[in-house]
Order: C-alpha cells, then sequence, then structure tokens
C-alpha cells in the first residue's frame, strides 16, 4: 500500500511540473516503486519534461472512463524500470473529472506503487480540488516572492477543508518546497529568506532548491534534471527524494553564496 | 452598675435604668401646658419624649417644672406580627430589585468587555473570512489575503498581514505593517502600532492607540 502525494502551488510557473518529474525519478533512483499522475487535463505537459511525449497512448481520462485499463495507460520510462507515468488528456477539460472516479484511480494505483505523485494544476479550480481529494500528503512548492507565497497559502487552505482525509477528522501531512533560490538576492534581501516563508506558510520543511539555468534545458530535451550529477537543482531534487524515501539528508544551506566563501578566502591571503 | 473591663482593668462605669416613657407631639401649646398642669404628679417621674416641633415656650416650661424630655428620639415600639412580616416582605422585594439591578449593572458592564468570546489558535490563511459574531481572542497569525470581521472585540497576539474590521469597544494587536486595519468604518495607520500590543479604541470619535506593555512579550 503506497503513499498519494500531491504536488500543489497556487501560483503558475513556480516549479510544480519540474519538481513532479524529478522526485518521480529521485524516488525510482532510490529503487521504490514510483508513478507520476499528470492531473492538469487539457494542458500536460509533465509527458514532455519526462521525455515522454511519444510514447503516450491512452490517457487518465481514458482510464477513469474505462476506455482503456489501467496496465494499458501506464507508460514504463526507460531511464528507470521504477519510474511510471500515467498522462493528463490534451483534449478535455477538467470537468470530466468526479470525486468517485479519481477515488476508485488513486486506489487501484496506490495497491501498486510505493509513491504516487499527482502532479496538480495551477489555480484552485476544481482540477486542484479533486488532485488533492484523496491526497495522504502534499508537497508545497513555492519560489520566494510574496504572490507565490500568498497563493500557496490560499491552496493550503483549500487542502485543510476539502480534503478526504481532513473531514474524517485526519491531518493531510504538508511539506514545503523552496524552489529557485538565488543565494545572492537572499543575501542582499531582494528575495525572502526561508525561515520568513517558513513562519507564513506554517508547514515542515522538506527542501530547498536553487535556482539552475540547466534546468530549462532538461525541460526541453525531455531529461529531467536528477540525471545530470553535476546540477545543482538535480542534487537538491535528489536529496528531497532522499528524504522521502526515509534516508536522514542533512538540510544543505543554500541561501549562502559560494563565491562569498571565495571572495572571503581571497581577502583572507591578501 | 456595672463595671466593664478589658485587660488592663476598668475603663467604663455604667449604669441600666428601666424607665417610663410618656411619648407625645405638641399641637396646641396652651392645651399642653394645662394638661401637665394638672397632671404634673403623674408625669414628674417619666421621660417626657416630644416628637415634631419644640417652641421655646414649652422647652421654657418644661425646664420650670423640671421635667425631664428628650426632643425627636426614635424609640423602640412593639409591633404586631402582621406589621412585622410585612415590613420583611418589602425589606425582602427591596433586595430582589436591588439584586437585580446590579445583575443588570454586570451584565450592561460584559457586554462591553466580552460577548459571546470565541477563542482560535489556528492560522487565518489567505482567501479564509470570519465573520465573528462577538469578541474574538485569536493566538495566531492571519495571512496576507485572509478578511476578519467581529462586532465585538478583537484581540489577535500576532502578526496580522491580511485585513480586519472590528466594531467593538477595543482591539488589540500587536506592530502588523502589511495589515489592512479598519475600526469602525475608519482606516487606522499601521505605523501607529508600536512593536507590542497596542490597544486601539473610540474615545470622542477619535482613534486612540495605547502601546500596553512596556516590554516585549514572548507568548510562546
Amino acid at each position: 500500500m503506497g503513499i498519494v502525494i500531491a504536488v500543489i502551488s497556487g501560483k503558475g510557473g513556480v516549479g510544480k511540473t519540474t519538481a513532479t518529474a524529478n522526485l518521480g525519478l529521485g524516488i525510482a533512483i532510490n529503487e521504490k516503486k514510483c508513478v507520476v499522475v499528470d492531473f492538469d487535463i487539457g494542458q500536460r505537459n509533465l509527458d514532455m519534461i519526462l521525455g515522454l511525449e511519444n510514447r503516450v497512448v491512452y490517457d487518465m481520462v481514458q482510464v477513469m472512463e474505462g476506455e482503456a485499463s489501467l496496465k494499458q495507460a501506464l507508460i514504463k520510462s526507460k531511464v528507470n524500470e521504477n519510474l511510471h507515468f500515467l498522462a493528463a488528456s490534451q483534449t478535455r477539460d477538467k470537468s470530466v473529472l468526479d470525486s468517485d472516479k479519481v477515488q476508485k484511480l488513486v486506489a487501484e494505483l496506490k495497491e501498486e506503487f510505493d509513491f504516487v505523485i499527482l502532479d496538480a494544476p495551477a489555480g484552485i479550480e476544481s482540477g486542484y480540488e479533486h488532485t488533492i481529494e484523496f491526497a495522504d500528503a502534499a508537497i508545497v512548492v513555492v519560489n520566494p516572492e510574496v504572490s507565490s507565497i500568498r497563493d500557496a497559502d490560499r491552496a493550503i487552505g483549500i487542502l485543510d477543508s476539502k480534503s478526504f482525509k481532513v473531514k474524517n477528522g485526519e491531518e493531510v501531512a504538508k511539506y514545503l518546497i523552496i524552489n529557485r533560490i538565488v543565494a545572492d538576492m537572499v543575501e542582499s534581501g531582494e528575495m525572502l529568506r526561508s525561515e520568513d516563508i517558513l513562519e507564513i506558510l506554517n508547514i515542515k520543511l522538506l527542501g530547498k532548491v536553487p535556482e539552475d539555468k540547466g534546468v530549462i534545458d532538461a525541460s526541453n530535451q525531455g531529461k529531467p534534471v536528477v540525471l545530470d550529477k553535476k546540477s545543482i537543482a538535480g542534487q537538491a531534487y535528489m536529496r528531497i527524494a532522499g528524504r522521502l524515501c526515509g534516508k536522514k539528508v542533512d538540510m544543505k544551506n543554500i541561501e549562502v553564496s559560494d563565491d562569498g566563501l571565495f571572495k572571503k578566502l581571497a581577502g583572507i591571503f591578501k | 452598675m456595672l463595671l466593664i473591663n478589658n485587660n488592663n482593668g476598668a475603663f467604663l462605669q455604667s449604669n441600666q435604668y428601666s424607665v417610663k416613657v410618656f411619648e407625645t407631639t405638641v399641637v396646641d401649646e396652651v392645651k399642653f401646658k394645662e394638661f401637665f398642669d394638672t397632671n404634673y404628679l403623674l408625669f414628674k417621674d417619666h421621660l417626657i419624649v416630644i416628637q415634631g416641633k419644640l417652641s421655646s415656650s414649652i422647652k421654657d416650661y418644661l425646664e420650670k417644672k423640671k421635667l425631664h424630655y428628650l426632643h425627636d428620639v426614635s424609640l423602640p415600639k412593639g409591633r404586631s406580627r402582621k406589621a412585622l412580616e410585612e415590613e420583611l416582605k418589602v425589606l425582602h422585594t427591596e433586595s430582589k430589585v436591588n439584586e437585580q439591578i446590579a445583575q443588570a449593572e454586570v451584565e450592561k458592564l460584559s457586554s462591553r468587555l466580552q460577548n459571546n468570546l470565541t477563542v482560535l489558535d489556528e492560522m487565518i490563511r489567505s482567501g479564509r473570512e470570519l465573520n465573528i459574531n462577538g469578541d474574538l481572542l485569536l493566538l495566531s497569525r492571519v495571512n496576507s489575503g485572509a478578511t476578519i470581521k467581529t462586532t465585538g472585540n478583537l484581540i489577535i497576539t500576532q502578526v496580522v498581514e491580511g485585513s480586519i474590521r472590528c466594531y467593538g469597544n477595543f482591539m488589540m494587536l500587536t506592530a502588523s505593517p502589511k495589515a489592512n486595519i479598519v475600526f469602525h468604518d475608519v482606516e487606522v495607520d499601521n505605523g501607529l502600532l508600536a512593536d507590542r500590543l497596542n490597544r486601539v479604541e473610540l474615545k470622542n470619535n477619535e482613534i486612540i492607540i495605547t502601546p500596553v506593555l512596556k516590554k516585549e512579550i514572548n507568548w510562546a
């Protein structure tokens, strides 16, 4: 019996889909069976980031409506055999989702996989509500800027009131990933510090991911950045995946810039 | 004779007497004098108590006759049981009325201080709108994009970044530079809130902000 994790953000463009792809692959590298599900019906992206766009035959909506079996629709990644993918429909829209169908699909996936990761659509509309409805935990992705924080706060508020678990008196675990941190800007005070973000959102910190130019290229090529051992964002996602798989990985302070240290050392030798 | 002692010996000497008292009022001075002239022997050992008016001529007359008298003193009187019960009943209703008045006063006071106090210890996240009928004590922060409205008093012990509308007698807030604060439909300048708990109240149509505690307090 696996765990269902929804990746949410409220605001669009903060790196939800990138985080989903990288965490999915990271978990698979940690030898756990993992499936990533694109819940952004009508605007699917996850297939491209995972490099699986030419292999999509059946999508999630067809499975829910009984036009295809789950086995037919699940796509196994060539990069790592532990990673599976279930695509969103590109032709339909969010209105096709309903609670009973989502519950059935999630329950089936939970039987087969250790981790079921749901990539939520941006916004707080019905598509978002269906994504979080049957999740056991949520990973909130934010950028260190006020609009992202406020939207995430709103998304958490909806999670706390509409989730199936909460309605049954249980609690949904919530974890925070702060994405696209630029150390220089945090040091100069232009970017919000993670302590401030944690104070506002009041949820557990799962990890911090630094800004990395390699992420865009990796997405375009369909090779998630965790595959690049030199990438700082990839390393950060690997640490987070390790934490999710129960490993004890210390939190790395990426809010101090490396060249700052260099300058300090250079100062000593002058 | 009676000697009343404390530890240091006698300090008070007293005697007790039983005397006959004749209580009267003066209606007609001439007839009054005539009455005492004829009955002098009967009253010369009585204590005479005059209730009401006492003119100087009557005073002179009584002193000349060496009659002992007192003016306007209330004497314990025998009463019928019925009268006693009547009086107790009046006293009882009086105390009941007093009790009710006191209770009404307390209610009036408490309606100013506290009506339907709600105590909340949860974060008010963005998009949440709290409408509180009565007072609210909030022990957590109010995030940007959240709204709180109270008909009564409002106390928030942590930072407010959302907007608050209060129609009570007072508000207690900490420094909240990002908050939108409206008190009785008047926007409060949050630059006036000091970095500690502040009391915001309406006095003579003016909003008064008073920092409450000298030191910063730790609520944890």
